[in-house]
């Protein structure tokens, strides 16, 4: 076997060279073969029989993918979600939506469908050990509670699934470990971490948040700065807040029920409008409300007016440092308003799940823009919407124009646009619909014209069948 | 409007398309009918060894074929209408399968076939009665068979001297020194291919003209032996069919393949009757402008291990095509082998509805890649051979990923396997081993069946 190791290797030498072989192939080849060509056939054979690759060092395979709490797809929906991503090229792409749906529905996806790169923090949580497994972070199963001692012997994904559950049932448990724990973490998870306090956010965590206000990291301190305003302690230098309270107006609106109402009248020079717009971002509610000599309150008793780029960011002043209340009460105008509409999703963010499907009737009422604004509202939440909520709404009018003007075309005139932005449509009611809704939406388009058959409705196919509720 | 026997007249681009519809009304080419809605769809048996799938929608008038055909719509559409229109209750009600899913989300709606108003004679009548009334002339049939047999003699002179300018061309790969040879490697390979081309040797020159894609997909330190392999099976080819120059599977490999009907009608082709999981199909490009789409199945009826490959060759101008099945699907089926010593490609001769099993796969043998050394044995100058792998984890490891089984027995992959494959533990595989690399197309695992990109 030597030998025949280094004639071969002696003969690919000589090959290479342009040279030939005979000299240095086995003494027994040169009887049989007549030429090079045969050479190259025994030593192919050779190769292909004698030798097989081995690897440099022993193999160690990776662990294997652990299974997730919740139950795969089943079989038969399978092909449909796969059905669905491949489609994602032709119309809006709603593969994080989907995931949502689904997740919200109790079920996961077959990893050999989907499964998270490393990078996928927004997906649904229930898929944090694939996210370890992609991030090849060891995870071990665990006895012993989360502390700051074991804290360690968790992977990233298991401690902040842990954290997040532990700031629900236990507050003060969870400020600790994040407390202790926070500075040795790299910038954007040291963020996901503190990010988890404003849950249940209380003058408790006030101390720790105040030493996070020179964090080496621009968007700690500045979340830092959030909380402490959500909590009535944000810094009092005057300056700013007094150059802002220049540039809004506070008046009085509506005949009998007299109500304050903030106004963001066009500024006379660009700069100035950047200006108020950079400190909107700097000032916090409380502050802006303190240089006003209003209430934070006050501020949103009725819906902001004027400068759109200003309203869009007195939104976000109020969702990053405003109460829980003054949230609501802003939430609550906003969802009227078909202008403020798209400020909605802003402030979803600080509500409760209860809150937002609460509000989500009133948002589809204006809801003009294919649904994006609700879809962006509800975030994880899909799934929950009645159908006769949808039936009412702008969005569900533009479907309907969508499929007629598709159906009363004969030739093959018909925009390839159109198609799209009716698959887009569908796709949007599909996630925002409930079960039963679904189900029910696809019969009702069907006796439109629209074939069952039709791809396009496979999104709404896939939501129907995600229930364990009996079918009636 | 329905679907109605003067509307199939008017939608079919002329009466030759008819008359060779007529020829697959026989419920026998049509294993599987069905309907949904307005959609009627099939899988007829026609002249390749992977079925067509025939879909139609009787609403609009629209259909689709995933044969190569340029007529629209072509003989399987027209047929599949046919059919309906005449019994309708032949068409078993199912739910819609993938494939035609797909085609409904990918059509233009109103792309049905222009009606003819014109005033061409194109009847179905005329179509079923041509087919009827074809006589066989014995003199023409004579004259036919005298003129194929001087073809094949000028073929065969033809061709043995392509091999000899092969064989030529080898040794000067060897003598010119292999580095140049690797240095331009598809411009040397194109340029003997169409040679042998000119030659009538089609088959030996898609093998050249692939030769560096097969190549060029191995790391650098790799090229040098696998060149080496492939010009020695070259070598052994062209004297294995210059000593014996009608022997089916040598005449194959080098000039072209028996077709479908000669398979059938050979006594010496091997049948075998089974239950054949699919378990994988590949569909490459070639440099020659030909797709090549190969369907890989396996018997599960609890015999020996037993795999079959239909292979079959359309112009990449006709398209995308959908696959014939679906992997995983099983199919009971009695498959006709091409006569080789070691029989491996097929043609369907005929399908029965499937009978539910276990499904189980074949046990793998105890060092499954020494399979290939045998197949070596009966016929050398093969590139590949199917192979059933025991329960193993797929590992990375340097710029290589393996497959290693359970009993410690590893082979490096040709291509990184997905992510999956990495995190699951492999109950079977089944790929295709060449000597130096595995090419896996599927695996049962822990997650199930999982599909590779070979």
């Amino acid at each position: 076997m030597h030998d025949i190791d280094g004639s071969l290797s002696r003969m690919r030498d000589a090959w290479m060279a342009g040279q030939s072989a005979r000299a240095c192939c086995p003494e027994a080849w040169r009887a049989l073969a007549d030429s090079e060509a045969a050479l190259a056939a025994l030593a192919g054979v050779a190769h292909e029989t004698l030798y097989r690759a081995a690897p440099a060092k022993p193999l160690e395979p990776r662990p294997l993918l652990p299974p997730l709490a919740a139950p795969t797809l089943p079989e038969e929906t399978r092909a449909r979600f796969r059905r669905i991503r491949a489609t994602q090229k032709s119309s809006a792409p709603i593969e994080q939506e989907l995931l949502h749906l689904i997740a919200a529905r109790g079920f996961c996806v077959h990893p050999g469908d989907w499964m998270p790169g490393p990078r996928d923090d927004w997906a649904p949580d229930l898929y944090s050990p694939w996210l370890d497994w992609v991030r090849a972070e060891a995870t071990a199963p665990h006895e012993e509670e989360l502390t700051a001692d074991t804290y360690e012997t968790w992977s990233w994904g298991e401690r902040r699934l842990a954290l997040v559950r532990m700031r629900e049932s236990n507050p003060s448990a969870a400020l600790a470990i994040i407390e202790a724990k926070a500075a040795t973490e790299p910038a954007e998870r040291r963020l996901r971490l503190i990010e988890i306090l404003a849950h249940k956010l209380s003058e408790t965590d006030a101390s720790f948040i105040e030493t996070l206000l020179k964090d080496r990291s621009d968007r700690v301190a500045g979340l830092a700065r959030a909380f402490l305003a959500r909590l009535g302690k944000g810094d009092n230098a005057e300056a700013p807040e007094a150059e802002l309270a220049d540039m809004v107006e506070l008046g009085k609106t509506g005949l009998i029920n007299r109500r304050t109402h903030i106004a963001f009248k066009p500024l006379k020079t660009g700069p100035q409008n950047a200006r108020r717009l950079e400190l909107l971002n700097l000032v916090s509610l409380a502050g802006l409300a303190r240089a006003l000599k209003a209430s934070e309150m006050q501020l949103v008793e009725a819906p902001p007016a004027g400068e759109w780029g200003a309203i869009q960011a007195f939104v976000n002043q109020v969702a990053l440092s405003g109460s829980d209340e003054v949230v609501r009460t802003l939430a609550g105008h906003v969802v009227e308003s078909a202008d403020l509409l798209r400020c909605a999703p802003v402030l979803a963010q600080r509500l409760s799940l209860e809150e937002r499907r609460t509000l989500l009737e009133r948002i589809l009422a204006h809801d003009a823009g294919g649904l994006s604004v609700t879809l962006a509202f509800m975030g994880r939440d899909l799934g929950v919407a009645a159908l006769d909520a949808v039936l009412a709404s702008p969005a569900f009018a533009q479907v309907t124009h969508c499929l007629d003007t598709a159906l009363s075309k004969t030739d093959n005139a018909q925009p390839a646009h159109g198609n799209a932005l009716l698959a887009t449509h569908l796709n949007h009611l599909g996630l925002i619909l409930d079960a039963r809704g679904a189900r029910d939406l696809v019969a009702k388009l069907a006796e439109r014209g629209l074939s069952p058959a039709d791809p396009k409705l496979d999104v709404l196919y896939l939501n129907a069948a995600l229930t364990t509720e009996p079918q009636s | 409007m329905g679907l109605t026997r003067s509307l199939i007249e008017a939608m079919a681009p002329d009466q030759s398309a008819l008359s060779a519809a007529s020829a697959l009304l026989k419920p026998a080419k049509w294993p599987v009918r069905a309907r949904a809605d307005s959609l009627i769809w099939g899988e007829c048996q026609g002249s390749g060894a992977n079925p067509y799938r025939v879909v139609a929608d009787t609403a609009d008038h629209g259909s689709k074929c995933t044969c190569p055909s340029r007529k629209f719509p072509c003989k399987h559409a027209l047929a599949l209408m046919w059919m309906y229109v005449d019994n309708a209750a032949a068409f078993q009600p199912g739910s819609i399968p993938d494939w035609v899913n797909d085609w409904m989300g990918r059509r233009r709606k109103g792309a049905a076939a222009p009606v003819s108003t014109s005033n061409d004679a194109k009847s179905l009548d005329v179509a079923a009665a041509t087919l009827e009334a074809r006589p066989l002339d014995p003199l023409a049939e004579a004259r036919r068979k005298a003129a194929s047999g001087k073809r094949a003699l000028e073929t065969r002179r033809s061709v043995r001297s392509a091999t000899e300018d092969l064989d030529l061309w080898i040794e000067d790969q060897f003598r010119t020194g292999l580095a140049g040879f690797l240095g331009e490697l598809s411009e040397r390979c194109r340029r003997i291919a169409a040679r042998l081309v000119d030659a009538k040797a089609a088959a030996l020159a898609s093998r050249v003209d692939e030769m560096p894609s097969r190549l060029l997909t191995l790391p650098n330190d790799g090229r040098i032996d696998a060149a080496i392999r492939e010009l020695g099976k070259l070598a052994l080819l062209t004297r294995a069919w210059r000593a014996q120059p009608d022997d089916p599977e040598l005449r194959r490999e080098v000039i072209n393949s028996e077709s479908r009907d000669d398979v059938l009608n050979n006594a010496d082709a091997p049948r075998v009757r089974s239950t054949w999981e699919v378990l994988g199909e590949q569909i490459t490009t070639r440099r020659d402008g030909l797709i090549s789409q190969s369907t890989w199945l396996l018997n599960t009826n609890g015999g020996p291990q037993r795999f079959a490959l239909l292979l079959d060759f359309f112009p990449a101008s006709a398209g995308r095509r959908g696959g014939a099945f679906v992997a995983g699907e099983s199919i009971d089926a009695e498959l006709a082998f091409y006569p080789a010593c070691a029989p491996l490609r097929a043609v369907i001769a005929a399908r029965q509805d499937a009978e539910p099993g276990d499904g189980a796969w074949p046990a793998a043998d105890a060092d499954p890649i020494t399979a290939h050394a045998a197949q070596l044995m009966a016929a050398p100058w093969r590139v590949e051979t199917p192979v059933l792998l025991s329960a193993g984890r797929l590992v990375p490891e340097g710029k290589l990923h393996w497959w290693r089984s359970d009993t410690g027995i590893v082979a490096p992959l040709r291509t990184a396997p997905p992510l999956l494959g990495m995190g699951a533990a492999i109950d079977n595989a089944f790929g295709l081993w060449d000597g130096a690399r595995l090419s896996l197309v599927a695996a049962r695992t822990n997650w199930g069946r999982l599909a590779f990109d070979a």
